[in-house]
């Protein structure tokens, strides 16, 4: 080949185009973060999210006990970055001190005054009630529990995941957390468009594998090529 | 309802005996063909501890992929002192590709209600969960429309047999992701938890339901028991092979036919991939995939392989989900693993790091084969990440996950090598793949 190169003319340019042009059409590797989310796995739980209170209010109490937790110190409640390490903010700092004054008020028991009050779509409490007293109430029916409820609202509105808290005592994160393991519960009415990729992606599995084994297996739809 | 493979002459029928039957659900219909004798029996005469001797003496191991001793499980769940214990039949059926079991639900509910019942009385469990994949509606109809005959009739109930015991029986079915076959995180589902599996030990028969003693076992497992406590388990331990006696549902996907079909342990695989037809003119095999998503990739001369729980291991596959794939010369190996590792990968819980992470970049070392795109060293660090991912991990589903990619290492190095030195996929399946590949 390097005998041939040598000895036609022009002949090592046009293969120096032909590897660029190919390269030009070829699928780009590098991922537009955070554009393009990294591709991580659905159930991947590295995602940090605050909830917020029935009032509206974030629960974060600003107490650094999850920051004391994380083994690789990959919180930082302070926003200060002590060692130099990647770090999270809760929001503006500035706000810390507000936060804990408002905890401080709950923990009296008297109304927190709530600048970013925001009241979750309002729900029918009654059927859910119901759906609670078809099942006693029963924290380790909550799959069924949230299932019907699903059917009923055609997805988890989160207001309705306070009331099934508050009325089987299972606390609000361990009910988040098994609504959101299950691929067929969800947290947006079907029609939304803005469905998160993660539920898409859980969604689609199934259906996807078996495409998949059947076109790979020298099924009909991968054709006789 | 899948389609039924009529297996070879003078293969018993144990499992799918009633198929065919027009109701399956009929109670009349049932008991003449033997069923609640064998609960009868064991109520009435075996005893628990008969009950265990003789399901002990069967040799039966459990269907669900693992291959356990039944009996042992029975006694330890018997022997642990509790309050209360549990009988959870695991009819789930993870793998999307597969009806072995709803096939059995569908056309045998009531073998399945007497073993739950059989296995509830022997170890001292008031409630049976018969737990379905919610899709398999037929199924749930048939169960629910047998376990209320079968309570009318005072087989099961309040005071089940007139033995002054309650024994309940009730159907759950469960939706939302592959890992809910794993018996840890099926007890979860049942409990209303998050899907992730338990450390174990303690296993389940210990510690498992509520915390209390429970049984899990695949619905083929719990219908082989009345059959061996009418037949007696010498019968059934002369069907098969040696170490694992009895017959095992398929699911065989061949090149002229797919379906389910009752074959006896330690058949050849060759017999079993016949039972899926031939190959048409000009294609031929190469390579079977056993197991499931978690499979092993065999090639034809793994043919003989007796189709038992250790010799599948021993060459790198296993029963798994007791799908068998047969895969014609078109199929390109290193696209099959890739594809499989991806919904294995998928499909994890997360709860590990194993789990989570290593069985994702199992993944993604199998998409840059099949793109072209591979890094020096890539498989020793299959290898190595493999090894790795089998030694921590909590659950055997990410165990399992590294099969189809390290017997496809093992069985078709070459094919493997063509990806990853020149860039060539033979079976023409990787289609970006030369880009890589100039130079
Ligand atoms: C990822 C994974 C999926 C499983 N899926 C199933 C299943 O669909 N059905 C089943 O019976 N066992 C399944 N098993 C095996 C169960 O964990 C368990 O071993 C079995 O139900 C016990 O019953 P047996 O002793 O009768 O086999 C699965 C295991 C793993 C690790
Ligand atoms: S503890 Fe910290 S490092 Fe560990 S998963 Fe949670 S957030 Fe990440
Ligand atoms: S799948 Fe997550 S621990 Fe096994």
């Amino acid at each position: 080949m390097s005998l041939l190169t040598g000895l036609v003319p022009g002949l090592g340019m046009v293969k120096g185009m032909a590897l660029t042009l190919r390269r030009f059409f070829a699928p780009k590797a590098t991922v537009m973060y955070p554009e393009m989310p990294a591709d991580v796995a659905t159930k991947f739980r590295g995602r940090l999210q605050l909830l917020y209170d029935e009032y509206g209010g974030l629960k974060c109490e600003t107490c650094f006990q999850c920051a004391q937790a994380c083994p690789i110190e990959c919180i930082d409640m302070g926003g200060m970055d002590t060692k130099g390490r990647f770090h999270v903010h809760w929001g503006p700092p500035e706000t810390y001190g507000e936060r804990r004054e408002e905890s401080a008020l709950r923990r009296s028991g008297r109304t927190v005054p709530d600048r970013a009050y925001e009241h979750f779509a309002p729900f029918d409490i009654e059927t859910v009630d119901e759906i609670l007293e078809r099942f006693d109430h029963d924290p380790k029916r909550m799959l069924q529990i949230l299932e019907d409820t699903q059917d009923t609202f055609g997805f988890l509105p989160v207001a309705a995941l306070k009331r099934i808290s508050e009325r089987t005592g299972a606390w609000y994160a361990t009910i988040y957390g098994t609504a959101s393991y299950y691929g067929h519960l969800r947290f947006e009415p079907p029609s939304a468009k803005a469905q998160s990729k993660e539920v898409r992606a859980r969604r689609a599995t199934d259906q996807g594998y078996l495409d998949a084994l059947g076109a790979s297996l020298g099924g009909k739809s991968r054709g006789d090529a | 309802m899948s389609t039924i493979l009529s297996s070879a002459k003078g293969w018993p029928s144990i499992l799918l005996a009633r198929a065919g039957a027009s109701k399956p659900a009929d109670l009349d219909d049932a008991i003449k063909a033997g069923a609640f004798e064998a609960l009868r029996r064991s109520v009435r005469e075996l005893g628990p501890e008969g009950t265990i001797a003789e399901v002990k003496a069967s040799g039966l191991r459990g269907r669900g992929g693992a291959g356990h001793l039944t009996a042992a499980k029975w006694q330890a769940a018997a022997e642990t002192p509790a309050k209360e214990r549990y009988v959870v039949a695991n009819g789930y059926g993870a793998d999307p590709a597969t009806s072995t079991d709803r096939t059995l639900l569908e056309t045998d509910p009531y073998a399945v209600i007497e073993g739950v019942a059989i296995a509830a009385f022997t170890i001292g469990a008031e409630t049976g969960y018969i737990s379905v994949r919610a899709s398999a509606t037929q199924a749930i109809k048939g169960l629910e429309t047998a376990i209320e005959a079968a309570t009318a009739r005072n087989f099961i109930g309040e005071d089940a047999l007139g033995s002054g015991r309650r024994v309940e029986i009730e159907v759950r079915p469960v939706q939302g992701a592959y890992m809910l076959g794993e018996e840890t995180v099926l007890l979860k589902a049942l409990d209303g938890k998050r899907g992730q599996p338990e450390q174990r030990p303690p296993h389940p028969a210990t510690r498992g339901f509520h915390g209390a003693p429970t049984v899990v076992q695949n619905v083929q497992t719990l219908a082989s028991v009345p059959w061996i406590i009418r037949h007696h388990a010498k019968a059934f331990g002369a069907i098969g092979f040696g170490a694992a006696p009895g017959t095992i549902l398929v699911d065989v996907r061949g090149p002229e036919r797919s379906g389910v079909a009752e074959v006896p342990m330690g058949t050849p695989l060759e017999a079993i991939v016949e039972l899926g037809g031939r190959f048409a003119k000009g294609r031929s095999l190469k390579a079977v995939v056993v197991g499931g998503p978690t499979g092993g990739i065999l090639p034809p001369s793994e043919l003989k392989t007796p189709y038992t729980f250790d010799d599948l291991r021993s060459v790198g596959a296993h029963i798994g989900s007791g799908s068998v794939i047969a895969a014609d010369d078109r199929a390109c190996v290193v696209d099959v693993a890739r594809l499989l590792t991806r919904f294995s990968a998928d499909e994890a819980c997360g709860k590990t790091i194993p789990c989570r992470i290593g069985v994702r970049r199992i993944a993604e070392i199998g998409e840059r084969l099949t793109t072209g795109t591979s890094r020096a060293g890539d498989l020793d660090l299959l290898v190595d990440l493999s090894a790795d991912v089998v030694g921590s991990a909590l659950c055997d589903h990410e165990r399992l996950a590294t099969l189809p990619m390290l017997s496809g290492l093992r069985y078709f190095r070459d094919e493997l090598d063509a990806h990853l030195l020149r860039g060539e996929c033979p079976a023409g399946v990787c289609r970006p793949i030369r880009l890589g590949a100039t130079a």
